[in-house]
């Protein structure tokens, strides 16, 4: 009996021990995993959903993330308020659900126990395990008038990537991103470069790079993260190879091992063999401070970040659009906005209005000032309070100029593990594991047996 | 907390060598470096927290502590609200899991009945589920129940524990029969033995449990985020990542720090207070 209940403990152990260093990915892939499974409980939770009656008034439910410091949760609350208050029958509860993830994990509990919220913000790239769930609503369908359908016409096509699943639109962007070159104009001046000339190709940043590092490891000339969001960022440099992107727009092909991805790839990779960028993995979380600390010239990073910088960095500093190869490019990231299926039909329309009016332009403009994500409307830029934000802060204006080029973020189904075999490939090639032909080859493969299930 | 441990355990372990000196020397220089590398973050948060903020990224700045990052933050959430939930939820949590592994560590001990170690085996198939993957099927039960968005549906998974249940029963093992037998003979009855004889024996194994299971509850995020929806409902740990989760941006770290003190100095005030009998208890029974 003793040795049996030693080796019960020990058992435990070594499990706890193992969930402890997995714990974040791991909560990812159960959350996936479960998805996957649950698609039919789902479909019979939603269905004995839709019989709630709706007496007026309503109240509906949001779930939302925060994944930016500055209180966004307030602003949220604040806009819900104002919105009962325009609408005295309409009651909206914001949840504040933790991360993108925690969010996709609250959401699938809710939806299995027959308690699915009306509306939710979440990862854009959440598309398509929500439509594995078969979870969430056509936005299309309750675009019914001419303005409604201008309305929808009237964001950023680059953020709509993220939104559609071929012809149908599934989510509304909201709280958008994308990805911009950070420089150091002081550091700049030292090296003898022009500080109000950002690099504008790849040859011009390498070059550039190379003259803002020290020798006395002191100062790099660029960081890239290569963790957390490393399929990201490897993303800047395939669309930058006119528009070539990952995967394609309906979940269900990757593109790892092509050959402008192997170039993309050891483009960055070169970056470290030329000592201009730290060798092994760069931190998604240190970048911005490294940057604020002046341990590199440069950085890229997500638009997310620039309020962030422009308050804690005692330099002069400039945003730039990402140096281009054959054409600039970037893909956009961040949260949409989401209706979902098992509630009944006015709950749904109510908060495709509610969603609409929290898109309005004043809106839009109001929201990427105070949080520092980008417009998700081209027509937000006209209005009065972006041009005057826009006049004394310039730079926010680069994000908008890039949208031009924005591209879809990696999105496929089973989300997860189609996006690890990436991420796996290139921390594998940054710390020089495997040759960049060999990893991507196995990316692609890894990636193509969990997509199988979807063609 | 690791600290604390070896701190207490290696001088028993200088007293047995006590003849080698040297042996002695290297343990304790081995400790200090051990302890220095555990305080590290604790010193670094508790100075971020009361620095001020744009001071925060300068390690040799000096400055004269300020409240103004715990202003920020007690402004920004209703930690009061919070500290109540949380408070409520560890003291809820413990009354019930002292009363259920009381008496089933006293069964699983002391009564002889069929099959009663294969159950305890069973009991035990608990503490090899992560309580993550447990999140869906539980939240359903609770929908089931109409207890989301309630105190009590965060309470009741936690309620049987099988690692209290497991600390209990080994401890009532350690315990003499002949206590129980005398009780017997002066005529006490089962809950008289029990709350005579063996609660009082047992207290040891309560504070080490309960030390695991409050910080447990403490700590604990991801349930409670799943089953509440209302502020009202929710505890600290939430309000904690609401300042914590800046992933997109980089982190803030003045207000995460202040929100991390906020947060863990009760616990850690706690564990000061009971860090002897929690030490003791470890070594009563026997988890290492």
């Amino acid at each position: 009996m003793k040795k049996l209940i030693s080796l019960v403990l020990a058992g435990i152990m070594t499990f706890s021990l193992a969930a402890c260093g997995q714990n974040a990915t791991d909560n990812q892939t159960t959350a996936q995993n479960a998805q996957t499974t649950q698609s039919n409980e789902a479909q019979t939770a939603a269905a004995a959903d839709s019989t709630q009656s709706t007496a007026e008034p309503m109240e509906l439910t949001m779930y939302f993330p925060v994944s930016v410091g500055g209180g966004p949760d307030a602003l949220i609350d604040a806009l819900c308020a104002q919105y009962h208050e325009e609408n005295p029958n309409i009651t909206i509860k914001p949840v504040y659900a933790g991360s993108y993830a925690d969010t996709r994990t609250k959401v699938q509990a809710a939806i299995k126990g027959g308690n699915t919220p009306d509306l939710a913000i979440m990862f854009s790239i959440d598309l398509y395990s929500l439509l594995a769930m078969d979870a969430i609503a056509d936005i299309n369908s309750f675009c019914t008038t001419d303005a409604d359908k201008e309305w929808l016409n009237g964001f950023y096509e680059g953020f709509m990537m993220n939104s559609r699943d071929g012809e149908t639109t599934y989510g509304i962007p909201w709280q958008r991103s994308t990805i911009v070159l950070y420089y150091n104009k002081d550091a700049f001046r030292e090296a003898g470069l022009d500080p109000e000339k950002a690099p504008s190709t790849w040859e011009e940043m390498k070059e550039y790079a190379k003259q803002l590092t020290k020798a006395d490891g002191s100062r790099y000339g660029i960081e890239i993260p290569s963790d957390g969001y490393a399929y990201w960022m490897l993303q800047t440099f395939c669309t930058q190879q006119s528009g070539f992107n990952l995967m394609n727009d309906t979940g269900t092909e990757v593109y790892y091992n092509d050959d402008r991805t192997a170039k993309g790839l050891s483009f960055w990779k070169s970056l470290a063999e030329d000592g201009s960028m730290p060798s092994g993995i760069v931190a998604w979380a240190t970048t911005p401070s490294d940057f604020i600390e002046g341990k590199t010239a440069m950085m890229y990073h997500t638009t997310g970040n620039l309020t962030n910088v422009k308050k804690n960095a005692a330099f002069d500093f400039g945003v730039a659009m990402l140096p281009a190869d054959e054409t600039p490019g970037s893909p956009t990231g961040g949260g949409n906005f989401y209706i979902f299926k098992g509630v009944s039909p006015e709950r749904q329309q109510a908060a495709f209005e509610f969603i609409k009016w929290m898109t309005d332009d004043e809106r839009v403009a109001q929201w990427s000032i105070d949080t520092g994500y980008v417009a998700t409307r081209p027509s937000a830029y006209e209005t009065e309070r972006m041009k005057a934000y826009a006049e004394e802060f310039p730079y926010c204006l680069v994000a908008r100029d890039q949208l031009e080029y924005g591209y879809a973020e990696l999105s496929t189904y089973n989300q997860a593990e189609v996006q690890k075999a990436i991420d796996d490939a290139i921390s594998y090639v940054m710390t020089d594991q495997k040759d960049v032909k060999s990893a991507l080859d196995e990316a692609q493969t890894t990636a193509e047996n969990i997509l199988k299930a979807y063609k | 907390m690791d600290i604390k441990y070896s701190a207490v355990k290696a001088p028993m372990r200088g007293r047995v060598h006590h003849s080698v000196h040297l042996g002695r020397i290297l343990v304790y220089g081995v400790m200090f470096l051990l302890l220095t590398v555990s305080l590290i973050p604790l010193v670094w948060v508790v100075r971020t927290a009361f620095i001020p903020r744009e001071l925060t990224l300068d390690l040799t700045a000096v400055a004269w502590p300020t409240l103004e990052n715990f202003r920020r933050v007690l402004a920004a959430a209703p930690f009061g609200k919070y500290y109540g939930n949380t408070i409520f939820i560890v003291v809820g949590v413990l009354v019930v899991q002292f009363v259920l592994i009381t008496l089933a560590g006293y069964a699983f001990a002391r009564i002889d009945f069929y099959g009663s170690k294969a159950l305890f085996v069973l009991f035990l198939s608990q503490l090899m589920i992560a309580p993550e993957v447990l999140i869906l099927p539980n939240y359903s039960m609770m929908a089931k129940w109409g207890l989301t968005d309630t105190k009590i549906g965060i309470m009741l998974p936690f309620f049987a524990s099988a690692m209290g249940t497991l600390i209990v029963r080994q401890t009532i093992k350690t315990i003499p029969y002949e206590l129980e037998e005398a009780a017997k003979m002066d005529g006490a009855n089962l809950f008289q033995i029990l709350w005579k004889v063996y609660v009082p024996l047992l207290k040891p194994a309560y504070i080490s449990f309960g030390m695991i299971s409050a910080s447990f509850q403490w700590n604990n995020f991801l349930w409670p985020l799943v089953m509440t929806d209302s502020v009202e409902k929710r505890p600290l740990s939430l309000g904690l990542a609401m300042f914590a989760m800046s992933y997109e941006t980089g982190m803030q770290w003045s207000d995460v720090s202040a929100a991390t003190v906020l947060v863990c100095a009760p616990l850690l005030i706690l564990f000061f207070v009971f860090q002897r009998q929690f030490m003791e208890s470890f070594m009563h029974s026997g988890i290492k």
